[in-house]
């Protein structure tokens, strides 16, 4: 599986996490791709969160944080949070945060293609 | 009909009217009240910051502001009444009654009764969410077909922590007047923030909320989930 970072497409897309506010720590014009393991999962308000490892080409590994919106927005998109796991791989497609090795979830690719957004 | 029938009537319809004008007058809290009861949701509205002309000590504030350390939301407590107005994907759930309004907000769990009282008062009595400081003391009345809130005594902050407004501060001696009215399924916020030590003239937001088919649900916010928080 690829684990590395990839540069995508400028898309544009709603605000999903407000409390930090997403215009303020993410940046928007730019959207990334990283691939890694979930090493951790936390349905919350006021925003979610995975942590990621993401192994880099010299065999190193760094974690990422993938946040995304609150536990009770994704619960009401009917988000099927059951679908992911501690241990799965993922691809997560998102907007870089102004702060380092942070992405705003925009869709996760699993394992078996299946892509979700929120 | 007899004469003294219909003079009887007459009398009774003329009575009732004069009861009904007296109730009016002696209650006109609940005379005009709008209805804005329900669930109304952001998502789908429309919000209009003002322009802010910002005094040295404002301006100062605004430019010092660090998103990543400033925003109260970071401890899960409420910045102003404008920020938590602004934030997307929770409900605000409003009920009536005759001696109170009660605001629930999903976000941080915010659970805002406002006495209504004469604004006349001097000093009238008025609600405050215990640990919010910066959300100050409220008090509300009706005013044709408006709810109007009148917060005074907000802790030191920030009106907003969102998009290009976030930094925009508020000292202690800002009075927000938010004027709540509806017009079908929409609900109209317009708020005035009045601050001479940060604003040269008064702020003014505009949101709009649709009505919303979503229940109120728990925020359960946590401070150490609040917080930003780093990769390791």
């Amino acid at each position: 599986m690829m684990r590395r970072l990839v540069p995508l497409l400028l898309v544009a897309g709603a605000p999903l996490a407000a409390h930090h506010s997403v215009p303020v720590n993410f940046d928007q014009s730019r959207e990334i791709a990283i691939a890694g393991v979930i090493t951790e999962i936390r349905w919350i308000n006021p925003h979610s969160r995975f942590r990621i490892d993401v192994k880099q080409q010299d065999g190193s590994v760094l974690e990422w944080l993938v946040e995304m919106g609150a536990a009770n927005t994704m619960k009401r998109a009917g988000f099927p949070m059951e679908r992911f796991a501690v241990g799965d791989p993922v691809t997560i497609i998102g907007n870089p945060g102004r702060r380092d090795r942070v992405v705003l979830l925009r869709t996760a690719v699993l394992q078996d293609g299946t892509k979700l957004s929120p | 009909m007899r004469a003294d029938e219909k003079g009887s009537r007459e009398r009774r319809r003329i009575t009732g009217a004069l009861l009904a004008l007296l109730l009016a007058s002696a209650s006109p809290v609940l005379a005009q009240r709008p209805d804005l009861a329900g669930g109304w949701m952001l998502n789908g509205g429309k919000t209009v910051f003002g322009a802010w002309d910002l005094t040295d000590e404002g301006r100062r504030r605004f430019e010092a502001y660090d998103f990543r350390t400033d925003d109260p939301a970071l401890k899960c407590i409420g910045a102003s009444w404008t920020r938590v107005w602004l934030n997307p994907n929770v409900l605000v759930q409003i009920t009536q009654a005759a001696d109170h309004v009660r605001l629930r907000y999903e976000w941080m769990d915010l659970d805002r009764r406002i006495p209504l009282v004469d604004p006349a008062m001097p000093d009238p009595p008025r609600g405050s969410i215990a640990g919010h400081p910066a959300l100050g003391r409220y008090a509300a009345w009706y005013d044709g077909d408006a709810l109007v809130i009148e917060t005074v005594d907000v802790a030191p902050g920030y009106v907003s922590t969102m998009e290009k407004w976030a930094g925009l501060p508020q000292s202690r001696r800002m009075r927000t007047i938010e004027r709540l009215t509806r017009s079908g399924d929409v609900l109209t916020i317009e708020i005035t923030h009045v601050d001479p030590a940060n604003y040269r003239k008064p702020l003014l937001v505009t949101i709009t909320y649709p009505r919303s088919k979503f229940e109120l649900m728990e925020y359960n916010c946590m401070p150490e989930d609040a917080a930003v928080v780093a990769p390791r």
